[in-house]
């Protein structure tokens, strides 16, 4: 078994040189902060993690420690090597902080009885030092060493204290008393004139080093806070919290003796509660974070104000005396546009003014046309054109020439439309653009004018019948198509090469309002896709066959992906070069733009409430946000990242509780795999077989409950199951090779209006047709449900019902046996019970065959039977089976892990002479593991089994002849083992994804 | 709109309000002694209950020792709560706000019992989790270290000792660990306590600490050098930091306790 990649929890973090190091489970990593290369990986500990690490101030050695491991090793060794295990030692107590004394020449360990080991660069132990009758557990700690012989021990307890002692006088100087509840982290400046200290209370408390006192406290965080550190020359704080932000507080100095802590900035870095590495590079100014959710998180401390032009704000009364125009007292900025020599500013009194980007200046611009009426509609930046519409029909274009001088105006009218309120304009080639225009009245026409770019003529006008409720709002054109996002969730299709054809409406797209985004992504089999965003959140994708598009027939479109962001509202998106989906809009005042691929936030700016005017422009590398507040204007900067937003991509915030691979297909040198996790969300990712390379697609957020299950179950569906009866079934689609996308089909029908059941497993059988099947629930309740799933109809019709007893299922299957439909549950009880339910359903069991023959029967509703067979396997709980059903003896077999620790083979078979189910346990393991095993996976043809229990020890057992023989036993760094799934690939081995805290792909 | 609805729906929460205790914690002690009936013994008079609050523990000891064993002299029983949080009064339960980890704590609760031996402690102990599985691991074995410490200065040979685990990663240390002080070690699990959580109870029986060890609380005394000489962590090569060695592990029996028919907790959300 051999560990390929793993993603999972990073305790520690470091900044040296151009290097980021990583406590990254067991491993030190060494990556290129740069370039976010990771350089080397060396394994420090067999199995502990590394809770953190020290590197002496000459950059030669490195002390590694965590729980009760430590290991002092040369950098360079770090730097080269794969492993250094083998010098890995033990400490009797667990180890809360370690490192080097002035010269570098010892290590000081403090352990949680408050005890100070002092050892050697050989770890021989040289002298311990403690305060008396302090021995008191302790949850952090931190050793500042001031000087070789100056060294002070911060001390954080469990209730709420933090006690500082000096090491070599073994004398306490403060008990520091303030916070309530337990100390996550102390540490002291460096200058040695401050302590701070974080907890349980949501508090940063700033102490003086000499007195002791109370300097002041840090409100802000609003969830517990697990690491802190100086910076800048010790004036500022950086801190993290469970509240998933880091917040960066700066130490100011009032008067002379009173000082505050006041917040600075928060950056949201991590996608649940634990993040517990923190550094601060301060040439740089950036900050590095790391978290359970195993990602290594970069952070601009300056990321709107590095190149000091990020943020450009003009008043009326700046650009006045720029300009040398006159504005009026109340004059408001109506719109704006932004083009490679600046921007052009449109008032409310219907002035024109220009701002050259060069030489930060303002120039009005002479126009013979009143403009007052009228309103900035868009701008092609290309072409140097903005056009301005009014209410009463006419339209301006106006270019500019590369100075931002004015060149060419042209005005237009359409009279025959009532009133125009709603314009949109969209590049077309080098020659041509065009514009819609859409007015109230539901008898006027939907306008599209294409314009001939040199001469502003007018090319070609359409006029289309205007669909029942369309109100236009995004734009895009493909072919001869128009693509028109309008209100309720809808999109307007128009064809340009026939104004008579009806244009086609596809509404309700998802369960938002305004369609705010359509843009052309990729063909698929030469079928177009587009991504679609809603204002209210949503996104989709979505395939549109243009050759048999009717409004009568549905089945011309697909929507192949659907998706909420996580908050706020939604105005466009697009795919980055690394090929993320990159999403923007506002969370109440902020503008945001988030990677949605990998689910972080990549910038923000705060800007104003819902009246705000803005536009998003694309700056050459960067993008601009332009938006005004009253007079103001603002152009703020959003740069390409001075450094990698992140050095390593998590995947989930909490435990991954289950996983499957799409076995069926690979996908670009690996598998397509899905992970269900206790953070509510479903991953669809990639993983490299040859390498354990995870790419992550997308993070599913329909589920609003923790996961229990996910499953493919054949290669173009997934199930997905949680809490309050939630089951969906998805349809993937990997036709393309630049991702592959998912979308709810349809979900499960629940018992009542506010389900508060688990869905706690499910198994399908298919029919004939390979797209219908039948599906059975198990819930917490005791109860069973089956269900026929019509793919035509694409709906779940209930087919029988029935309750076990009062004791919650956790795992169902069905198998066909002897011509039987058996369903074969394992409850809480611990026992094995087998339902023969072939003649309560409307289908039948084709002899020889893995599938049900629709023979059309009638479909009605029956109870649950009768059990055939019932019997005792575990003491408690059986966690985890699987099964399988061997054709030349007509038997199934079935593994089962239970929370007992125990591991067991169980035979079912059909006895000839009575016809009746009989079971067996046939083999007992009773201590297979030390903790609750939680996994069961059959592999290399059904002869061998890996388990996967809590104690973190992945199991390989030989399971021919119905016996249970260990061959193999690893430690694994997930912790909270909960699931695994394997793949064979075609030479014949084994890939095993194991997931928990985190994920292992493993080699077996 | 979850969490009331939870409640109402758990059966144990409402049956600990009908027999007036003051948490459902109250049933996994009374399914621990349905299988062992460690508080059924007539001779069990002196008890410690570390980490008590709410108190639903202490109520079930104060009942069965002062109302179902009740003789016709009571005086020499006592039982002792302790906590770090503040307890209401139980009838015939003294009550102490400390630390267990504290070995100021162990000094208020000898002074409590005098020189008497106690038959029986129990620790419910679970500190706030923080999410990082080793270090609440940790944590909860440190809480049990303590209990342990305790428990071996103040328990009778042949006395019992419970308390509660959660089964992770470095369990198995835990009970090679105590297999040097009793001589039966059960993993058992409450059908109340869920499935779902990894949480179960050591129940450790027949208390026989290693002869030549006598158990001596110093206040400048680790846990870990409290421990030394009595096998239990013993100290390799004699030195704090030694090379990586394999350490003792041991699975032991895992039981499940109260009858087949008792609620289910997992049914119940
Ligand atoms: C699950 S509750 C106990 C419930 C109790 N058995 C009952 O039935 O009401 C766990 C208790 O452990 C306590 N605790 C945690 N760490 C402690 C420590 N170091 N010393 C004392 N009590 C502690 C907590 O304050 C909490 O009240």
């Amino acid at each position: 078994m051999q560990e390929l990649n793993h993603v999972g929890p990073s305790l520690c973090v470091k900044f040296h040189k151009e290097f980021v190091y990583a406590a990254y489970g067991p491993y030190l990593q060494q990556y290129n902060y740069k370039t976010s290369e990771l350089l080397n990986q060396c394994l420090i500990f067999k199995e502990n993690k590394v809770h953190g690490f020290d590197i002496s101030a000459d950059g030669k050695n490195v002390i590694a420690y965590g729980a009760r491991s430590v290991s002092i090793l040369s950098l360079e060794s770090i730097n080269t090597s794969k492993s250094l295990v083998d010098r890995e030692q033990l400490v009797e107590e667990w180890v809360i902080t370690g490192t080097f004394s002035k010269l570098g020449d010892k290590v000081f360990l403090l352990t949680c009885y408050n005890r100070v080991i002092i050892c050697d660069l050989k770890c021989n132990v040289i002298g311990i030092k403690s305060v008396p009758e302090e021995k008191s557990i302790l949850y952090s700690g931190s050793i500042e060493v001031l000087s070789e012989d100056r060294v002070y021990v911060n001390a954080g307890t469990v209730i709420g204290g933090v006690i500082v002692w000096d090491l070599f006088c073994e004398s306490i100087l403060h008990t520091l008393q303030g916070h309530e509840g337990s100390i996550f982290y102390v540490t002291s400046s460096d200058d040695g004139k401050y302590i701070a200290s974080c907890s349980d209370d949501r508090s940063i408390i700033l102490w003086d080093m000499e007195t002791g006192e109370q300097l002041s406290t840090g409100w802000g965080h609003t969830a517990r806070i697990w690491n802190l550190k100086f910076y800048d020359n010790n004036t500022q704080l950086i801190s993290v919290s469970e509240d998933c932000t880091c917040r960066t507080w700066a130490i100011e100095t009032l008067n002379s003796d009173e000082i505050n802590l006041v917040q600075k900035n928060i950056y949201e870095v991590h996608q649940i509660k634990n993040v517990w590495g923190l550094d601060v590079c301060n040439s740089e100014m950036i900050a590095v974070t790391a978290g359970n959710d195993g990602r290594i998180k970069l952070v601009d401390l300056l990321q709107a104000t590095r190149y000091g032009n990020e943020n450009e704000l003009f008043s009326l009364g700046d650009i006045s005396s720029s300009a040398n125009v006159e504005f009026s007292k109340d004059e408001l900025i109506k719109g704006f546009e932004w083009f490679s020599f600046g921007a052009v500013v449109h008032t409310s009194s219907g002035q024109l003014v220009t701002y050259n980007r060069q030489s930060f200046s303002w120039s009005p611009i002479a126009l013979s046309e009143n403009m007052e009426s009228y309103s900035i509609s868009g701008g092609i930046q290309s072409k140097n054109t903005v056009v301005f519409s009014n209410n009463k029909n006419d339209i301006i274009l106006i270019r500019f020439n590369s100075k931002g001088q004015l060149i060419k105006l042209a005005k237009h009218t359409l009279e025959y439309l009532a009133k125009v309120t709603n314009t949109m304009i969209k590049d077309i080639d080098d020659d041509t653009f065009l514009i819609t225009l859409e007015s109230p009245n539901p008898k006027d026409p939907f306008v599209c004018l294409i314009i001939q770019n040199d001469t502003y003529d007018v090319n070609a006008e359409h006029r289309f019948s205007k669909p029942s409720n369309f109100v236009s709002a995004s734009l895009e054109l493909y072919g001869n198509y128009l693509l028109v996002g309008a209100r309720y969730s809808s999109l307007g299709i128009f064809d340009l090469d026939d104004n008579h054809r009806t244009p086609v409406v596809i509404r309700k797209i998802s369960a938002g309002d305004t369609t705010t985004s359509v843009k052309f992504i990729e063909k698929q089999l030469n079928i177009p896709i587009f991504s679609i965003t809603n204002r209210d959140g949503f996104y989709d994708f979505i395939s549109i066959n243009f050759d048999i598009i009717t409004n009568d027939n549905k089945n011309f479109y697909d929507i192949i992906h659907q998706n909420k962001v996580a908050k706020g509202f939604l105005e466009g998106a697009y795919f980055n070069d690394k090929n993320e989906y990159i999403v923007y809009g506002f969370k109440s005042t902020l503008f945001y733009i988030f990677n949605e691929t990998n689910s972080y936030e990549l910038a923000s700016q705060v800007c104003g409430g819902s009246h705000r005017q803005w536009k998003l422009c694309d700056d050459g590398l960067n993008k601009i946000l332009l938006y005004n507040k009253g007079s103001n204007i603002y152009f703020r900067r959003i740069s390409q990242n001075f450094t990698p937003e992140v050095l390593r991509n998590g995947l989930h915030g909490r435990e991954i509780r289950d996983i499957s691979i799409l076995k069926e297909k690979t996908y670009k040198n690996g598998y397509l795999f899905c992970t269900a996790s206790e953070d509510t969300t479903v991953r669809l990712s990639h993983f490299n077989n040859l390498n354990g390379t995870i790419t992550n697609y997308w993070l599913e957020r329909q589920h609003v409950s923790g996961l229990q299950r996910c499953k493919f179950i054949n290669d173009e569906f997934m199930v997905t199951c949680s809490a309050r009866e939630e089951l969906f079934l998805w349809h993937i689609n990997n036709e393309s090779l630049d991702r592959a996308y998912i979308a709810v089909r349809q979900s499960l029908p629940t018992s009542t209006e506010n389900p508060d059941l688990r869905i706690m497993d499910f198994d399908v059988k298919f029919l004939e047709s390979k797209k219908d099947f039948i599906l059975t629930s198990v819930y917490s309740d005791s109860v069973i449900k089956v269900w026929y799933y019509n793919f035509a109809s694409n709906s779940f019709i209930l087919l029988m019902e029935g309750k076990y007893q009062t004791c919650c299922i956790f795992n169902v299957s069905l198998e066909i046996l002897n011509n039987k439909l058996l369903l074969i549950i394992t409850p809480t009880d611990g026992h094995v019970i087998v339902y023969n339910i072939t003649n309560c359903i409307p289908f039948e069991v084709v002899p020889g065959n893995d599938y049900l023959r629709d023979n059309k029967l009638e479909i009605v509703l029956s109870l649950l039977p009768n059990h055939d067979v019932k019997f005792p396997v575990h003491q408690s709980s059986i966690k985890t089976i699987c099964t399988f059903v061997d054709k030349t003896d007509n038997s199934v077999t079935l593994y089962t892990g239970g929370d007992d620790n125990g591991l067991a083979i169980v035979k079912l078979n059909v006895e000839n002479s009575t016809d009746k189910i009989v079971g067996k346990v046939v083999c007992f393991e009773k201590k297979a593991a030390a903790s609750t095993i939680t996994s069961v996976n059959l592999f290399n043809n059904n002869t061998k089994l890996l388990t996967a229990s809590v104690d973190q020890i992945v199991r390989i057992w030989d399971v021919c002849g119905d016996k249970l023989v260990q061959e193999q036993r690893k430690y694994t760094t997930t912790a909270d083992t909960g699931v695994a799934d394997i793949v064979r690939l075609d030479n014949g081995s084994d890939i095993a994804l194991i997931g928990g805290v985190g994920l292992s792909i493993w080699k077996l | 709109m979850g969490k009331r609805s939870k409640d109402k729906r758990d059966l144990y929460y409402r049956k600990a309000k009908e027999q007036g205790y003051r948490a459902r914690s109250a049933f996994k002690l009374l399914q621990l002694n349905e299988q062992y009936h460690f508080l059924d013994d007539p001779n069990l008079k002196r008890v410690v209950d570390l980490c008590a609050a709410p108190g639903s523990w202490s109520q079930v000891l104060s009942r069965k020792l002062f109302v179902d064993n009740k003789s016709e002299d009571d005086s020499g029983k006592k039982i002792i709560a302790v906590d770090l949080q503040p307890m209401s009064p139980i009838d015939n339960v003294t009550c102490l706000q400390a630390d267990i980890t504290h070995p100021k704590t162990f000094n208020k609760i000898l002074e409590l019992f005098g020189n008497e031996k106690a038959q029986f402690v129990c620790s419910d102990g679970a500190p706030d989790v923080t999410g990082l599985h080793d270090l609440d691991e940790y944590v909860q074995q440190q809480l049990i270290m303590s209990a342990l410490q305790l428990t071996t200065c103040i328990l009778e040979k042949g006395g019992v000792f419970i308390a509660k685990i959660f089964r992770g990663r470095d369990i198995d240390l835990l009970y090679s660990q105590l297999g040097f002080l009793f001589k039966k070690i059960i993993c058992a699990k409450p059908r109340s306590s869920r499935g779902t959580s990894l949480e179960a109870f050591i129940v450790c029986l027949d208390y026989c600490p290693p002869k030549d060890w006598v158990p001596k609380l110093d206040l400048n005394k680790s846990v870990t050098e409290f421990f030394e000489g009595c096998n239990i962590k013993e100290i390799h090569n004699n030195s704090i930091i030694t090379k990586w060695y394999e350490e003792d592990r041991d699975i032991v029996d895992f039981m499940t306790c109260g009858s087949l028919d008792a609620y289910d907790s997992d049914a119940t959300y």
